[in-house]
């Protein structure tokens, strides 16, 4: 007892602990001494040891007297405890990961307590619409991952640890920048054109999960069949992600502490070329462009850049300089971090869970850094023994601090900076290129800052009704205020010309971007209201189960912002107030709107015996979005479930836990486009000036649809359970098939370009999705002091456009059409490979027979495409539009993704890896990265190295040109679209645990040291270009995506 | 399955009246961002805002990173992406690789669901606005000024889709799928879509008032009707369109601007600098123009203004002069520098130029700014001329003035879109050298030299056509002479590429589109102190026969099939697509 006093004096000197906690520990003798009072029994003292069934000690195993929670104790290094109660107490026995067991004193002075491994089959809970079931007996296609997996690695956001742990998912990260680094969810693929984004419920509540800290997470679930999303009703298709926060478990409180430091660096950099290599290629294509007695560089120049390029003592460094935008920018090695100390623990009426979470990330540049707070506070109370009250409070607070100007805009500087321009000079002033300085758009473009407050609050009152043996009624109400702020002072740039007519030279101070500030706020407040009532019933009747459940669920969210501008600032205080009082100067905006839906869920379930379950649920469901008589729908969905296993049959076969046959159908809706769809209506706004003046104009937004209504989907899934040899192999595999009709598209194709107006979606298309999913599992304890596993999962998905409006262009062109091919498919030119010598005649003109190009005037080292049809289907020696085919996979939306995660201990040493990779997917490179001096940009080394000319004919891009022919290089083309797959080392952790002693030293129950990485390694083998496979923007634009090495800490006290 | 919608419908209803509101009730949520047709339509206040959107479509090139001499031989652009670059000079453009204008100016619809608006939104919208005000109650004086404005708002977008693709579908219903089938209209033939656009203006040109009070102004007038008309018909008198050379066009065209010139109301200001200021704006040479405002400026300075000043990059540089355009400027004794008697020296080709010259170019040695522009090479000067295209500075050797305000930094207006300076469509210098034209061609010579005259010599610029050839001029010199002077007169104001256009001068082997853009190279090779002024080809360029109709955009013809089944006829027509693609 000393030693808990001692370590929560120690924390409160920390100040980390709330003082309340504090209060309530230090008077827990008091307690124990009231309990004493009230004792039958007489007291005695109980020395007792918790092992495990290999007789190894359990640490921190908490051991509770039943019906006096605050009489307790947690076992020692030894797994040793002591504890006075009263000779007839029975003892509450658990620990994480074990099975609790009830243990009565019976007067023994002496305890040896055995717990069990849970058994995972058996009692093992997934989460579902609305509640929870057991695993054994549910029929319904679900994945999980408890996150305890994926806390510790180094992600802020953790729609990043998805990928490659569940099978299902495909998650793909478009950009690496804090605070808008999430990844894009898909479940089970693609199988709509409109919104394909999963719905997300975190605590049984349309919310963002991204913001929450992974350590608060208990568990994360996909809801992937009809069964499973048939209660979310028209927003259930594409899926739904489950997100449970971490709850009070009995038992003394348990404090502990986790924590990281990373440092980030991006996952590939492009290598650009230096300016002895630009300044060659740029003389090769002035060239080729027609000059061949002209060169832009001249062999002075070319000495010049030499020179600094080597580094040489005599060079020039100012007027002959040697850029990289890329390595020059990017700091490496910038900073990430985060820390969570969460408290839990209760007793039989009453659970408590507080946590505190606190996250950092720097940026690439040191004007980048995002951080956030996170709270959350899970109570729950029996305020009678039918009555039970809860209470959840979680939250978070974040700031973005970006600079003035977009990571896109400055990435794309980096790109675009020739090597020749100066980024910076010897004196260390930053210069400019195309009027924009890379530095100063990075460091002194003044800054963006967005602080955002979200707050959730979920009361819930559960009533059991005893008159009804397995009723009971609940009452959930949620509140979720958010808030965001913005602001955006630009200043303006200072940038510095060389002046190098002077000796010494001079540096010219100008100024990019305004000439004076400018400042913008906006504000933004939503305030989701959702009430849910729910009915659940579920009893026993020998060997049969009934299990039922009612929903009423309505959810209002309105939506306020207003912004102001003030332009001109003539002193430099970045308050709104302190800008130009010219009214010209001046200019604000604001809007609001509210969003409402109504739904009615329902599930009906029956077991016999374990064996044999039926299940029916659905949901009628009411929303906003649509006309009067069209905002209903219903979404039914029924499923079966055996459980081979259990048959008597199977009884003998000793090796088979489970064997279990799962089956599913049913219909479920999405939302898939906007809003007031169906209204034909008017847009307004400022619209230009008449008089001098700026006036309100008024458009026609578009033709409305008075039909639109949702996406429909029917979902069928079989699934196989089997788990073999005490648990150490189990797989779990599913085929689903999809399909989706009513689909919203875009009606354009049937009206001609001369129509004049957008027209509403209409539900007219259809498409269908299938493929497997699967996850197996491997756990084997080879003796006491090594544990092997792995954890694999595999998803294929593939859709097929069924029904959609094209042209009769494409739609009767066979390699063009789009109808019958997955969505997303490349398409564009077939290219054949180079121009040669022997394509030409003297006169410079192609060959009879050679298919013209209408882009320019085209040379040998040209691009040259393949001609696969004219207008008649049939190949008329012109490329054009008719030649057009399929190219590629989709980008978004790989076909198969999988991850393999090994898992490893060796006595205190512990290692995981998660390998995660794509297949069957396209990504189509564009602009700087393959094309050299692309908007008078740079060039890569791939390009200077391999690029055509006559002696290399073989070349992985064409021959250079600044002019010209750059059109007919530019044409979407298969000459530029890469195989994307990839296989990435997503993490990897090793962790050690101090031996017992050690720990007894310094006073803690656990301590254990990590490293761990994200994103270490990747591989793909098509992609020569150092580009991540992930990328969001294929042209290199954009924020990289980061690889990072960190080092951490989990502490339980 | 109705059944249980039925029931489930009833439970609903049920449970609602516990907890909520009736189901359908509650959901009735009337948006705050939009309006509808009845309040738009309800008022002369409300439509007249419609129509303030439509004139907010203007397509003034005040904002333009791409403006249309960019296309002519006026100027070069420094930017490789820029369509000029990619599409123009390279003879690149093909039905999938079209180009839509600066302000998609002939952009004709949408493609997708997603990209920007094209000609026949705006005509849609003009097509509304005059289908909801005609059939609505409001008052005649209303009636009668509103709809003509939206008449000479359609038919101002018709003649870009006219001069750019020759005949277009004319369609002035609003189209509705869901009434009517009937919404694929075939393309009318070129003289065909000339005819509407002139009788639209014809018919309206009386219902528009004269001038307009200084809170109108920016909206359509009298004159600025007769203009476009007189316009329309001189394109269709030139060459391109007028191939059997029919005289009585020319006649057409020149009592249309005749009229215009009789309303009496225009003057020429003292010299074309007067013209691209704020103070200056409205004032009696301006036709028509794009007003401009502090909050919805313009970003001229920015965009085409010298791209150094003062050490510091203030521009991006867009409109570089040609070499072949600054050669076109006379000497001051008003002869070309091709002629033997100019006095032009080569090695001083700055010197003794007419006062345009140094109005509208910027070169080596003048001053902006206070500052002196240098682009000669080897003086470390960071506007010396761009020869590998690896910045923004010019690589011709010049830069433009004219149209820019000298009193605008332009790297704040290229960011703030500060500049106020009106977008002039139409001013009276223009009609009076339209006007020249159309009556040489219709054979009276001696008042196209008058007409000619008052361009040619105001603010002392040069002596008249009569000083300056004494010996008196000939047809076609006098052809020649105000072909150069439609050139320097309107530089930099988007007219050029439609001149070149319309008098069929681009192609061939004396094509003006057809040979190398020029600069000037200002060197000292030999190091002996003395500036030599070579001439520099700064890039190759390329011009088709059949780049003188733009392609009709592959999509148009995908997804018309009436259009797609249109064959020869006057136009010569390949399947809907214009002749040679």
């Amino acid at each position: 007892m000393n030693r808990i006093i001692s370590r929560f004096a120690l924390l409160s000197l920390m100040g980390l602990l709330p003082c309340q906690v504090r209060a309530n520990h230090s008077a827990l003798p008091d307690e124990v001494q009231v309990q004493n009072s009230f004792s039958i029994g007489k007291n005695i003292t109980v020395k007792g040891t918790v092992v495990d069934k290999n007789n190894e000690p359990i640490i921190g195993a908490n051991i509770i007297v039943r019906g006096n929670a605050g009489n307790g104790a947690i076992t020692d290094l030894n797994g040793n405890f002591t504890l006075t109660v009263p000779s007839d107490a029975v003892l509450t026995v658990s620990f994480i990961g074990y099975g609790s067991k009830e243990v009565p004193v019976a007067g023994k002075k002496t305890l040896h307590v055995v717990l069990e491994e849970d058994s995972e089959l058996l009692d093992e809970v997934v989460v579902v619409a609305y509640g929870t079931q057991k695993k054994i007996s549910s029929t319904a296609a679900v994945s999980s991952m408890k996150t305890k997996d994926v806390a510790q690695k180094p992600v802020i956001n953790i729609s990043n640890s998805l990928a490659g742990r569940m099978a299902g998912v495909i998650a793909k990260q478009g950009s690496g920048e804090p605070g808008a680094d999430g990844a894009d969810l898909r479940i089970r693929g693609v199988a709509t054109l409109g919104n394909q984004s999963p719905l997300v419920i975190v605590d049984g509540v349309p919310r963002d999960f991204s913001r929450i800290d992974p350590n608060m997470i208990e568990d994360i679930t996909i809801l992937k069949d009809a069964a499973a999303v048939a209660p979310y009703g028209m927003a259930g298709a594409n899926g739904v992600v489950l997100v449970t926060t971490k709850k009070g478990k009995n038992g003394a409180p348990v404090l502990s502490y986790n924590g990281y430091v990373g440092f980030q660096n991006p996952t590939r950099i492009t290598d650009q070329v230096n300016s002895y290599e630009y300044a060659l290629m740029k003389n090769e294509a002035a060239m080729n462009a027609g000059y061949p007695n002209y060169y832009a560089y001249s062999q002075h120049d070319l000495e010049m850049y030499r020179k600094t390029c080597e580094g040489a003592a005599d060079a020039d460094r100012d007027l002959y300089p040697n850029s990289n935008g890329l390595r020059d920018l990017i700091q490496g090695n910038s900073v990430i971090t985060n820390h969570n100390l969460q408290l839990s623990g209760g007793s039989e009426k009453f659970q408590y869970y507080v946590s505190l979470g606190y996250s950092y990330q720097e940026g690439m540049w040191s004007t980048t850094d995002y951080q956030r707070f996170n709270l959350l506070t899970n109570l729950s109370v029996d305020a009678t023994k039918y009555t039970k009250v809860s209470l959840g409070l979680s939250g978070w607070h974040e700031k973005k601090n970006y600079p003035g100007a977009e990571s896109g805009d400055i990435m794309y500087q980096a790109y675009r900076t020739p090597p020749v321009s100066a980024i910076q000079y010897s004196n260390s002033l930053w210069g400019q290129y195309v009027g924009k300085s890379l530095f100063g758009l990075a460091y002194h473009s003044g800054y963006r800052e967005e602080p955002a407050d979200q707050l959730n609050t979920t009361l819930s009152i559960e009533q059991k009704l005893p008159f009804i043996e397995g009723l009971s009624l609940k009452g959930v109400i949620n509140y979720d205020p958010y808030r965001k702020k913005n602001k955006k002072y630009f200043t303006p740039i200072p940038v510095y010309t060389l002046d190098a007519s002077q000796d010494p030279y001079q540096y010219m101070e100008g100024f990019q971007g305004p000439e004076k500030p400018n400042l913008e706020q906006s504000f933004e407040e939503s305030v989701s209201m959702t009430y849910q009532g729910i009915i659940n019933y579920a009893r026993t009747f020998g060997k049969h189960t009934v299990t039922g459940l009612g929903v009423v669920e309505a959810r209002e969210r309105n939506v306020w912002n207003m912004s102001a501008k003030r332009l001109n600032y003539g002193i430099n205080v970045d308050e709104i107030n302190a800008g130009s009082s010219n009214p010209a100067d001046m200019g604000n905006g604001g809007t609001s709107w509210k969003e409402r839906q109504v739904g009615y869920a329902f599930r009906l379930g029956y077991n016999y015996d374990n064996r044999y379950m039926a299940e029916v649920s659905g949901r009628y469901d009411g929303h906003y979005y649509f006309a009067p008589g069209k905002r209903f729908g219903f979404f039914p969905a029924v499923s079966l479930g055996w459980n081979l296993g259990e048959e008597a049959f199977m009884k003998n076969v000793e090796w088979m836990d489970k064997l279990k046959l799962r089956l599913s159908y049913g219909e479920s809706g999405n939302l898939a486009g906007g809003s007031y769809q169906y209204m034909s209506d008017y847009g307004f706004g400022t619209a230009g000036n008449i008089g001098g003046v700026p006036v309100m104009g008024m458009w026609e937004n578009l033709q409305g649809n008075p039909n639109i209504t949702w996406e429909k989907a029917k979902k069928f899934d079989v699934g196989v359970e089997f788990s073999i040899l005490n648990g150490m192999f189990s797989l779990e595999a599913d085929y689903f098939y999809e399909k989706r009709s009513n689909m919203l598209m875009a009606p354009n194709a049937l009206v001609p370009a001369e129509y004049g107006i957008t027209l509403s979606q209409v539900n007219a298309g259809s498409m269908h999705n299938q493929g497997i999913d699967l996850s197996l599992n491997f756990n084997k304890k080879i003796n006491k002091d090594w544990l092997v596993g792995v954890k694999g999962t595999f998803t294929f998905a593939r859709n097929i456009l069924d029904e959609v409006f094209e042209t009769d262009a494409t739609y009767n062109n066979p390699n063009r059409r789009r109808t019958g091919r997955p969505d997303g498919t490349m398409f564009g030119y077939h290219a054949l490979g180079y121009f040669t010598y022997d394509d030409f005649n003297p006169d410079g003109s192609l060959k009879a027979g050679i298919a013209t190009q209408p882009w320019g005037q085209v040379y040998p080292g040209d691009l040259r495409y393949e001609d696969l049809s004219g207008p008649d289907g049939v190949p008329d020696g012109k490329i054009d539009e008719h030649d057009q085919t399929v190219i590629g996979f989709s980008n978004w939306a790989p076909e198969i993704v999988f991850g393999l995660a090994p898992t490893l201990q060796w006595k205190n040493f512990d290692l995981n890896a998660l390998f995660q990779g794509a297949t069957r997917t396209s990504i189509s490179l564009g602009e700087t990265l393959v094309m050299p001096f692309f908007d008078s940009g740079s060039a890569t080394k791939l390009q200077f190295k391999d690029h055509w000319t006559p002696e290399n004919q073989d070349a992985r891009y064409p021959r250079l040109t600044s002019e010209v022919t750059v059109n007919n290089h530019r044409q979407g083309s298969s000459w530029w679209v890469r195989d994307a797959t990839y296989i990435r080392l997503k993490s990897l952790e090793i962790g050690y645990t101090l031996p017992r002693k050690a720990l007894d030293f310094i006073g803690l129950s656990s301590l254990r040291v990590y490293a761990s990485g994200q994103n270490l390694w990747t591989w793909t083998p098509f992609i020569k270009e150092l580009v991540d496979p992930e990328a969001k923007s294929a042209n290199g634009k954009y924020y990289m995506q980061q690889a990072v090495y960190a080092f951490g800490l989990n502490i339980t006290f | 399955m109705m059944k249980i919608h039925a029931i489930i419908k009833t439970a609903c209803l049920a449970t609602s009246l516990v907890l909520f509101p009736a189901c359908e009730d509650w959901l009735e949520i009337e948006p705050k961002d939009r309006f509808s047709d009845t309040t738009v339509w309800g008022s002369e206040d409300n439509a007249d805002m419609f129509l303030n959107d439509i004139y907010n479509q203007f397509p003034h090139l005040n904002n333009e990173t791409q403006n249309l001499d960019q296309y002519s031989d006026n100027s070069y652009v420094g930017a490789e992406w820029m369509n000029a670059r990619t599409t123009i000079y390279t003879a690149a453009l093909s039905p999938t690789s079209w180009i839509p204008g600066p302000w998609d100016m002939w952009k004709w619809g949408r493609e997708g669901n997603s990209d920007a608006k094209g000609q026949y939104e705006r005509i849609r919208s003009c097509n509304l606005f005059i289908n909801k005000v005609t059939e609505s109650g409001f008052s005649d004086s209303y009636k009668k000024e509103r709809l003509a404005e939206a008449r000479f708002l359609r038919a101002w977008f018709y003649h870009y889709l006219w001069m750019a693709y020759g005949g277009v579908p004319i369609i002035t219903e609003v189209l509705d799928n869901n009434v009517d089938d009937d919404i694929f209209y075939p393309r009318e033939t070129a003289q065909k879509t000339f005819e509407f656009i002139t009788r639209e203006l014809g018919e309206i040109k009386d219902d528009l008032p004269l001038r307009r009070s200084s809170s109108e102004l920016g909206r359509a007038t009298k004159g600025a009707a007769l203009t476009l008309k007189g316009w329309v018909e001189l394109f269709h008198a030139s060459e391109l369109r007028n191939p059997d050379k029919d005289k009585s066009r020319w006649a057409m065209a020149a009592a249309t601007l005749k009229e215009v010139i009789d309303l009496g109301i225009y003057r020429l200001q003292p010299t074309i600098l007067d013209l691209w200021t704020e103070a200056t704006n409205n004032n009696d040479e301006v036709i028509y123009d794009f007003q401009m405002s502090k909050q919805n400026g313009g970003r001229r300075e920015g965009l085409f203004g010298p791209v150094f000043v003062k050490g510091v990059q203030a521009s991006w540089g867009n409109m570089q002069p040609t070499q072949e355009l600054v050669d076109d400027y006379c000497m001051a004794n008003g002869l070309p520098i091709t002629d033997p008697a100019s006095g032009y020296n080569p090695d001083r080709p700055y010197e003794n130029r007419e006062k345009r010259f140094y109005q509208s170019i910027l070169y080596d040695g003048s001053i902006w700014q206070g500052e002196e522009i240098i682009t000669r090479v080897g003086v470390g000067s960071p506007n010396e001329i761009d020869t590998s295209s690896s910045s923004d500075v010019t690589n011709t050797g010049y830069y433009t003035r004219k149209t820019l305000d000298e009193s605008v930094n332009g790297a704040d207006n290229l960011q703030m879109s500060n500049g106020m300076a009106n977008y002039i469509f139409f001013r009276y210098a223009d009609v009076l050298l339209m006007y020249a034209e159309a009556v040489l061609e219709a054979g009276d010579k001696n008042t196209a030299i008058d007409y000619l005259n008052m361009v040619r010599t105001r603010g002392d610029n040069m002596p008249s056509i009569e000083d300056t050839y004494p010996a008196g001029i000939t047809e076609n010199q006098l052809r020649d002479v105000i072909r150069r002077d439609r050139r320097i007169e309107l530089a930099f104001e988007d007219k050029r590429f439609w001149d070149i256009i319309r008098w069929k001068i681009c192609d061939g082997p004396d094509g003006v589109m057809n040979r190398p853009v020029g600069g000037m190279k200002i060197e000292d090779t030999d190091g002996d102190g003395v500036w030599e002024y070579n001439y520099h080809e700064v890039c190759q360029r390329t011009f088709l026969p059949r780049m003188y109709y733009q392609p009709i955009p592959q999509y148009v013809l995908d997804k018309n099939a009436v259009i797609r089944s249109q064959n020869g006829g006057e136009d010569g027509w390949v399947n809907g697509q214009n002749p040679g693609y």
